[in-house]
């Protein structure tokens, strides 16, 4: 009798303790189900793919107005010599300008850069700096960054192939040296342009540190000259696509 | 006398703990369900395929206003209609970045480093950024290169190379690594002005980042394929020829 009752007690808590552990298993796999709507997808993966899609919908909409501009171009160029020419000369105007061959003005930036004067103390434990073609660089790829249409350095056209690199005791654009302080010129949304630099953390107040100081000035117009020099090419050859 | 009434308290309590279980797996298979009509997730969903769709279609207008921007520049250059000082405007339009390039020059390929990382190590360290690309892209200018692009992007004047979270945008189009730089130049020149002491190559394989360097006799470049916006240039600049109008007349 005891015995039985041992024997029962014993096969009641193996099944009992069997779905109870069951049961914990569902318990804890449902959990994670449920979190898993929480977690499956980041939070910033939706972020990521509405920011791709605003990028995208800009690039669609100047790509058509560009489709659009060439198409009116070559209904043109098919109605007669006149407007041929016409259209041409116009198509030609507009790649020598994103070329930055041709001088252009309109509304932007202009930005100083520089030591700051009578700064001999840098601020906490940083060491004061000079500035170097890296910042310059820094700041003309923001610039772009922030959709500058045109931009110069200290009247030096910034072109397609144009370098920003330290010689000797200068800092060379095109091939020419210049000097401090540094004027650069920007064609664009002005808002936009020293918005990106005046980032919390951004461009600014990293230079800022080193005792450089970034002036920006608004204008209504800002005239960017030309690329002067001459264009030759040793090396590069254009594919002729037959059309 | 004891042992039915136990047996039926066991049978009972196994009953019982079925019925918990089974309400516990429905309500599991219900919130499994639940989970894939989850806002975020179906949001997500959509926007990826809208976003499918339209790299789609600017792969098409991509080739569409190729094509039409080459009639254009054929016209120009050997069409009847072509203008009078046709010699310039083939350097013109290599300048601009709007023509497909071929010649000799370098592709340098860069990235993320593969060392192990020791803890505390910070992993940015040992990632391709967008200053590491400036700065490469920087001294091939300097070096006298005379196309550059990033993967399949031509770098033209107004070019930003951006981060915007783990990818790198050129033209603002994010980058899939590897990155390829491809110049054309003179190999030798190009290689020389990486590679010097104290150079580039060296600032970055001390990064961590991998660099090969390759010399072609025969590398291409391809043509700039967005669209010239130009939203703040006076219109009154466009259309007329300051510099080189004077020239050609």
């Amino acid at each position: 009798m005891l015995q039985e009752r041992v024997n029962l007690n014993r096969s009641f808590f193996f099944s009992f303790t069997v779905a109870v552990f069951i049961l914990g298993v569902l318990l804890g796999f449902h959990l994670r189900v449920t979190n898993a709507g929480k977690t499956a997808v980041p939070g910033d993966r939706e972020q990521k793919l509405a920011m791709e899609k605003k990028n995208l919908v800009e690039d669609l909409y100047e790509m058509q107005l560009e489709i659009n501009d060439l198409s009116t171009k070559l209904e043109q160029a098919g109605i007669g010599q006149k407007e041929a020419e016409e259209a041409l000369k116009l198509e030609l105007a507009k790649i020598k300008q994103f070329a930055g061959l041709s001088g252009v003005s309109g509304p932007g930036v202009e930005f100083v850069v520089q030591c700051r004067q009578g700064q001999t103390e840098p601020v906490s434990g940083r060491a004061l700096q000079n500035i170097t073609d890296q910042h310059l660089l820094k700041i003309v790829n923001e610039l772009y960054c922030a959709g500058a249409e045109a931009v110069a350095i200290n009247g030096q056209r910034f072109t397609a192939v144009s370098e920003i690199r330290l010689a000797g005791g200068h800092i060379n654009v095109n091939g020419v040296p210049l000097a401090p302080p540094f004027h650069i010129s920007a064609i664009g949304d002005a808002s936009a342009l020293k918005g990106r630099l005046a980032l919390k953390e951004g461009l600014s107040d990293y230079l800022n540190v080193y005792g450089i100081s970034i002036e920006a000035l608004e204008k209504s117009k800002i005239v960017v000259p030309a690329y002067t020099d001459r264009l030759s090419y040793e090396y590069a050859m254009v594919v002729k696509e037959n059309l | 006398m004891n042992k039915p009434s136990k047996t039926k308290n066991l049978y009972l309590l196994i009953a019982l703990a079925c019925i918990i279980l089974g309400i516990v797996f429905s309500v599991h298979l219900r919130a499994a369900r639940s989970v894939q009509q989850n806002e975020s997730i179906r949001k997500t969903q959509e926007l990826t395929v809208q976003v499918e769709q339209m790299k789609k279609e600017r792969d098409v207008l991509q080739a569409q206003l190729t094509r039409m921007r080459g009639q254009l520049e054929n016209m120009l250059t050997i069409g009847p209609h072509a203008s009078p000082g046709k010699e310039d405007i083939e350097p013109a339009m290599i300048f601009a970045g709007v023509t497909e390039l071929t010649g000799s020059g370098v592709k340098v390929t860069l990235q993320d480093g593969s060392a192990v990382q020791k803890p505390g190590d910070n992993p940015n360290f040992y990632l391709v950024h967008d200053e590491d690309i400036l700065k490469v892209v920087n001294e091939l200018k300097a070096a006298g290169a005379e196309a550059v692009a990033v993967n399949d992007q031509r770098l033209t004047a107004i070019t930003g190379i951006s981060c915007s979270g783990p990818s790198i945008r050129v033209n603002k189009k994010a980058l899939v690594p590897p990155l390829v730089i491809t110049a054309i130049g003179s190999p030798e020149t190009l290689e020389g002005a990486l590679k010097m002491r104290g150079g580039v190559v060296e600032f970055l394989q001390f990064c961590g980042i991998q660099v090969s360097i390759k010399k072609l006799e025969n590398i291409a470049v391809p043509a700039y394929k967005g669209g010239i916006k130009m939203n703040y240039i006076a219109a009154t600049d466009i259309g007329v020829l300051p510099v080189s109008e004077d020239e050609n007349g």
